[in-house]
């Protein structure tokens, strides 16, 4: 909705714009859609002066058509895909996060989303060496932890730092502020975020229903229109910057008893890839085992269903186990 | 409004029926005839956007790969245009199609001729939609060979017109309802065919043979001639095709010249696209499932 204004196009003065008001007409919207002959003869206006200011409006206000052909190399030379450091979970994503697109990891408590999230922060951060932005909503995010991980990559604490740096993080526990955060970044906060030579290349957002289900249900329909506002910034953010959006979701039980993710049909449509994390069928081990099973529940590239089994200290393993577990691996396959 | 020779031209010289467009989908003969709307409704992972991909690539490939070479207007509202897919599922259609005489040259220019009939729009919000539906309005008359406009999807701005509507309902649904009007007016003038698709909101518990009724406007509801109503059948229950998903569309025309008919088809996702398998058809009666 956007209101017409004094000196928003040559020919729309204040005259004019006073005859429009007083035809009702107080929109671009509306100016576009009235009929011009007969708004024309309203305000005493010429047709052909009306049809220009009409013109103008309309080309300064639309979505522009592309060629199918441009927008395909366009996307051939901006996306990007991101490894998340892990090779099942990369398998089982097709060979990483895509730029552009929202992937949803979702689970219960416990389940291994943040340390996903932590994992793939630090792996893009040290490995593919561009800055990440990450918005913790839920305070369970230390930099202790990011450096335990990022110790078993490197001991040289220059490094270290440098790859700490690279990770913008911002602590937020409410809808209203998210939105501030996201719109701030849209308009080029992310910009000012790429330090350290790499461009900002994900935004990870831990976790997106935190904040956003305490609105939902009840009577009100804001908590729905926050929710597919975010979803919007998100999704406009991810295509023009090319980064790699992460949101973390929760889980409910469906009617029938089985796990699905929360937050409710109308978000289910807004990822492209979404992947549900549970516990490993344990084995008899006391001791808390790292296993956790993904099973792929929505995406556009690949059969849903296949599930892959990943252990979450893959991110903090030394380099040792790394070769030894790699060899198990194989055996194993 | 006047028009010039080649407006008026452009808008009576009659644009590629449709009808033929996809025939396991629609009920015998009727397929989507010029100037109606097909709406594809259901759950999240039922196949809808891969179906549009399905109807896009029949469109825009040529007539020696089994296409109908039209051009094709792709409204975008939820970012849900996935072109590396789109391009995989042409190049596996035109390789089938035309693997014998052609080198990689001469592949990548079947595959640009097919990309430049395709014009792809992102709107951010229903007031942007229906300014783009009026900007589109001077396409239509300069391409008579654009003959569909897909939409995916019409319901992205439910939840947004929702809110900003306040407690009445008629300003909650007047941005849609605007655009369904314009759309209308656009269908009844240029006589090209929309496909459109519709999230559902709400999981239907009792499976998916209920037929969910649509949340949208009144306006919008009107133009609609054909209802899709997609969905994925449980993984569990079929044991032996436990390996690829199956995929069911059932379809329910009902225009005022023709009597209700419906049709149920199923289909696979493969990486070459949409593959239909067995088909069943009725004409007036319910089919029992």
């Amino acid at each position: 909705m956007v209101v017409l204004r004094e000196g928003m196009c040559p020919g729309l003065d204040a005259g004019l714009l006073r005859d429009l008001r007083a035809a009702d007409v107080k929109t671009v919207e509306d100016l576009v859609s009235s009929d011009t002959e007969e708004l024309a003869r309203k305000c005493s206006v010429s047709y052909k002066a009306l049809l220009a200011i009409r013109r103008v409006l309309l080309a300064q206000h639309t979505a522009f058509p592309v060629s199918g052909a441009d927008l395909y190399e366009e996307l051939l030379s901006s996306t990007a895909i991101l490894s998340t450091g892990n090779p099942s979970l990369d398998k089982l994503l097709d060979s990483g996060l895509y730029t552009g697109e929202i992937t949803e990891l979702s689970g219960g408590p416990g389940s291994g989303k943040s340390q996903v999230c932590f994992g793939v922060a630090v792996h893009i951060s040290y490995q593919l060496k561009q800055s990440v932005v990450y918005i913790d909503t839920t305070g369970g995010l230390t930099a202790g932890r990011l450096l335990e991980m990022l110790q078993t990559e490197t001991s040289n604490t220059e490094e270290q730092m440098a790859a700490l740096q690279r990770i913008q993080i911002f602590r937020l526990f409410d809808v209203y502020s998210l939105l501030d955060c996201l719109y701030g970044l849209r308009s080029g906060g992310l910009q000012q975020a790429s330090v350290g030579g790499g461009s900002v290349k994900a935004v990870i957002v831990d976790s997106v229903s935190a904040v956003i289900s305490p609105l939902l249900g009840g009577k009100h329909n804001e908590g729905m229109s926050l929710m597919i506002q975010v979803a919007g910034v998100l999704k406009t953010m991810a295509k023009d910057f090319n980064v790699a959006a992460l949101v973390t979701n929760h889980v409910t039980r469906s009617g029938s008893g089985e796990v699905q993710p929360g937050l409710g049909a109308s978000w289910s449509h807004i990822p492209r890839t979404r992947i549900l994390l549970e516990r490993a069928e344990p084995s008899a081990a006391v001791s808390p085992s790292g296993l956790r099973s993904a099973t792929l529940i929505k995406s556009s590239r690949q059969p849903c269903h296949i599930k892959a089994e990943f252990d979450l200290r893959w991110w903090s393993r030394s380099e040792e186990e790394s070769s030894r577990k790699r060899k198990l691996d194989e055996t194993d396959s | 409004m006047s028009e010039s020779g080649a407006q008026l031209f452009a808008r009576l010289e009659g644009r590629r029926c449709l009808k033929d467009i996809e025939p396991h989908l629609f009920p015998e003969d009727g397929g989507p005839d010029h100037g109606e709307v097909v709406e594809l409704c259901g759950m999240e992972g039922t196949g809808k956007t891969e179906l549009l991909y399905h109807l896009l690539c029949r469109c825009v490939l040529p007539e020696a790969a089994g296409g109908l070479e039209v051009d094709v207007v792709f409204v975008d509202t939820d970012y849900s245009l996935d072109m590396l897919r789109l391009v995989s599922i042409l190049d596996s259609r035109l390789n089938t199609a035309l693997s014998s005489s052609f080198s990689a040259g001469s592949e990548e220019a079947a595959l640009r001729s097919c990309l430049s009939r395709l014009l792809v729009v992102h709107c951010s919000s229903s007031s942007q939609l229906l300014l783009t539906l009026h900007f589109l309005e001077t396409s239509l008359s300069s391409r008579p060979s654009l003959a569909l406009l897909l939409i995916d999807s019409i319901s992205a701005f439910y939840w947004l017109d929702r809110c900003g509507g306040g407690a009445s309902v008629t300003k909650q649904e007047e941005k849609l309802s605007k655009c369904a009007e314009l759309l209308g007016r656009l269908l009844r003038d240029y006589r090209v065919t929309v496909f459109a698709s519709c999230h559902a909101i709400r999981r239907s518990s009792s499976g998916p043979s209920s037929s969910s009724d649509s949340y949208l406007c009144r306006s919008w509801q009107r133009l609609v001639s054909h209802r899709l109503l997609c969905s994925r059948q449980d993984p569990a229950v079929d044991r032996e095709q436990r390996r690829r998903q199956v995929f069911t569309v059932r379809c329910t025309s009902s225009s005022s010249c023709r009597v209700k008919a419906f049709r149920s088809s199923s289909f696979y996702v493969t990486d070459g696209g949409v593959e239909f398998i067995g088909t069943s058809s009725s004409q007036d009666s319910e089919q029992s499932q």
